[in-house]
């Protein structure tokens, strides 16, 4: 345990990293994450394509060969970004396509009626979205988001393959200086294991404060 | 809508399958300075039967016909593998096969590819018979695995973007962002001597070289032979200084197995002597370095 | 639901939209061209930078790599369904002693990133005698995590089978086990075809991760082919899209399986 302890202030920075990482990636898939699902839902035809295709896109490729082509691939498009920067936009974008899933599903589920009632008061599109839809559709799909939140948490681990010094980077290059792989991983895993279940909590709160039962 | 696009996306792979199949055989003309291809190893001893002993490992290595070698498959100049031919090209890799045909007769080698952590287990638990892959000799390790050789010396050097100032030794790297191939022997020689300095690290070679010209970082730490053949193939950035470390490269070994550690160290001691070693060089590595190697006494690293 | 939520748009808004969607495209064609002249200017585009993809053996080699990537994920589909379908069983085993461990597994292994236990495979096990054939290296973290995530699917499958089904079976005379194996897990395994499809596909994509193991699958052979050829950018857009192609494809299975399923009945409880 002594090869974890003697590098504590190493693990704490690279906890840190990982919590910004995960912390504004989220924040970041959230907001477009919503957006694409608006667009999915809207009345032209172009900007629900644009939508599925956006989904199709980011479900179907590797988030370890979009942070390779970002962080490559980026600068030579004539836009310089730090590491940390790059990753954090990548994720966000990889995690809206599966929030934007995750909150389609949401909006089927809210029965017809509201949207026809909303239209009925002579509520925009985006009104009825806004005041209507979406508040009931996300309450529907806390469980799916607080999954997506904890796969959200695992994937910043994969900042490590593109120069990131996150929490799973730590542990590899302390490890790399130790040789003690057994306590330097396991303490790594239970950092992980710890901010998914804070993600378990929150979510299980919510769920019991917001849920609709039909 | 989307099925006729990918229909179209499949047609237009197809294509360039096909129109390939039609084109040029030999392989990319992009790539220059590399697939040289001299045959080095038809000219390499074969161990008189006397030295194969009875019950060696080089015994068992024989009867099977394959020797089991670890090592890389993307080490350009030392190991790496020509997507074209699907051979295994460079001086650890040549070296090995020269190994095979003195052992065998003929140079037939296995790569198992390996994660440079996972040599010392590989080796005890008898995966591969002996280990090729830039495999530093030091006390450490030699009391996990027996070290042949050196057969090889290297270090590591400085390579940063032309026109880059104040950065001539490895001390100027405190305080600024190196980079570094992730795993790689760099990392802990920079924060040994360069404790202040940050490290960025990267999965392979073009990757931290690409991240160089992207200003990801100042300088990039890299073994001599691979920064030179870089810096030829890429006027942009050029060495700075002269190593820094010397690394003399061990053929790695089962630990406590003497007989073949002797029988290969008089195997090295050979092909030394007789010039192949020199002809292998010149054909790996020498294709980028000037002028002639030579070889490191065999046994004069501790360790060794 | 989505057409609920607007009327069918009138001649002046269609109007509008064909406005806004071809000053949008305009917009958005600019941005493209300006990228792709950045990086042409940057030789990016210079076609003896891409030439080498239009022979036969650069893609015979990324082609090997994908087949790799098949193998790889293959396997530890089936490997992580297997233990899937045992940890679901598990976790609604009416003993105790099975159904705690199975839980206790999904819960734990879910919250550990795949990559972390691959390291572990890699670095640490090898240190305690147990040193696995690069392949293994690949699959075993693979089939661990996934096994976990198959678990979650096949018991929300196992739940949406109303209970009436199992009720029916018992009272035929049929043991609990009979019940599942015959009157559930069929109707079951119906409904997470789809669900089973596109985490599959996650598991596809998961297979990249032979890019740190070096496990030569797709993305780790466009690693070498960079090596040899130095062209980083080329090598891995190309990549990423037989990646694409081939996950859409699958994709696209699941969404004809989805349509094909029969309407859920109302049932009413």
């Amino acid at each position: 345990m002594s090869a974890f302890l003697d590098h504590l202030p190493q693990f704490w920075q690279g906890l840190v990293v990982t919590l910004q990482l995960t912390a504004a990636s989220f924040a970041g898939a959230a907001v477009v994450g919503l957006v694409i699902t608006a667009l999915r839902v809207s009345p032209v035809r172009v900007l629900r394509g644009i939508g599925t295709a956006y989904v199709e896109t980011f479900q179907n490729l590797p988030l370890l060969v979009l942070l390779v082509l970002a962080v490559f691939g980026l600068p030579e498009i004539g836009v310089k970004a730090g590491l940390l920067e790059t990753a954090i936009v990548v994720i966000a974008l990889y995690e809206a396509a599966y929030l934007a899933e995750a909150l389609r599903s949401g909006v089927n589920a809210v029965a017809a009626g509201q949207g026809e009632a909303a239209r009925a008061l002579g509520l925009t599109f985006s009104q009825s979205l806004r005041h209507v839809v979406l508040p009931q559709a996300l309450r529907t799909v806390i469980q799916p988001i607080g999954n997506i939140f904890i796969a959200l948490t695992m994937n910043t681990s994969l900042a490590a393959a593109v120069g990131v010094v996150e929490l799973t980077a730590t542990a590899n290059r302390v490890n790399l200086l130790e040789a003690q792989p057994i306590p330097i991983f396991v303490g790594a895993g239970l950092a992980y294991a710890l901010i998914a279940a804070c993600a378990g909590f929150v979510t299980g709160r919510l769920e019991r404060r917001l849920v609709m039962i039909r | 809508m989307v099925s006729i696009k990918r229909v179209a996306a499949l047609a237009a792979l197809t294509m360039v399958g096909l129109s390939a199949c039609g084109g040029t055989d030999s392989g990319s003309p992009a790539v220059p300075g590399e697939s040289k291809k001299s045959d080095v190893i038809s000219g390499v001893p074969v161990a008189a039967v006397a030295d194969i002993l009875p019950g060696s490992t080089m015994e068992k290595i024989k009867q099977r016909g394959e020797l089991i070698v670890g090592g890389s498959l993307d080490a350009p100049l030392l190991s790496q593998q020509n997507p074209v031919s699907g051979e295994i090209e460079g001086f650890d890799a040549d070296m090995g096969k020269a190994l095979a045909k003195y052992i065998i007769g003929e140079p037939k080698v296995k790569i198992v590819n390996s994660a440079s952590e996972t040599r010392e287990a590989l080796l005890a638990n008898g995966t591969v018979d002996v280990v090729f892959q830039t495999y530093t000799i030091t006390p450490e390790r030699a009391k996990q695995v027996a070290f042949a050789g050196p057969y090889y010396s290297s270090g590591l050097t400085l390579a940063v973007r032309k026109g880059t100032t104040g950065i001539a030794k490895p001390e100027d790297l405190n305080g600024k962002t190196v980079i570094a191939g992730a795993n790689t022997p760099a990392i802990p020689a920079i924060e040994k001597l360069a404790p202040k300095a940050k490290i960025v690290t990267f999965g392979s070679d073009p990757e931290c070289m690409q991240a160089l010209k992207q200003e990801r970082g100042d300088v990039y730490v890299q073994d001599e032979t691979l920064l030179i053949a870089n810096a030829q193939k890429d006027p942009s950035v050029q060495l700075v200084g002269k190593p820094f470390t010397t690394d003399p490269y061990g053929i790695g070994l089962k630990h406590g197995d003497e007989d073949f550690k002797k029988f290969v160290n008089g195997w090295l001691t050979k092909i030394q002597g007789d010039g192949n070693w020199q002809k292998i060089w010149k054909n790996s590595i020498g294709t980028i370095v000037p002028g002639e190697a030579t070889p490191p006494e065999i046994g004069s690293v501790p360790g060794s | 639901m989505s057409d609920l939520l607007f009327d069918e748009p009138g001649p002046r808004a269609r109007r509008r939209i064909r406005i806004a969607t071809v000053a949008g495209a305009i917009v958005v064609l600019g941005v493209v061209a300006l990228a792709v002249r950045q990086f042409a200017a940057n030789g990016q585009l210079d076609a003896d930078r891409w030439q080498p993809y239009a022979t036969w053996p650069m893609w015979r080699y990324l082609l090997d790599g994908l087949a790799a990537t098949a193998l790889a994920a293959v396997v530890s589909a089936a490997l992580a369904m297997a233990g899937g379908l045992a940890l679901a069983l598990g976790r609604l085993s009416r003993r105790r002693w099975i159904r705690l461990p199975s839980a206790a597994y999904v819960e734990v292994v879910r919250t550990v990133p795949a990559l972390l236990l691959v390291y572990i495979v890699l670095f640490a096990l090898p240190r305690y005698g147990l040193d696995l054939p690069l392949f293994w290296k690949l699959v075993v973290p693979l089939a661990v995590s996934n096994a976990a995530a198959f678990a979650e699917i096949f018991r929300a499958g196992i739940l949406s089978v109303p209970r009436g089904q199992t009720e029916a079976g018992l009272a035929v005379g049929l043991t609990h086990g009979r019940t599942m194996r015959m009157i559930v897990l069929p109707q079951a395994a119906r409904r997470v075809l789809p669900s089973m499809v596109s985490q599959s596909v996650g598991l596809l994509k998961d297979t990249s991760l032979g890019f740190v193991v070096s496990y030569a699958e797709l993305l780790y052979s466009g690693k070498v082919l960079a090596t040899y050829n130095g062209l980083l950018i080329q090598t891995y857009i190309i990549v990423a899209l037989v990646y694409l192609v081939v996950n859409a494809s699958l994709s696209k299975l699941a969404r004809v399986l989805e349509a094909r399923q029969p309407r859920r009945r109302l049932t009413r409880a």
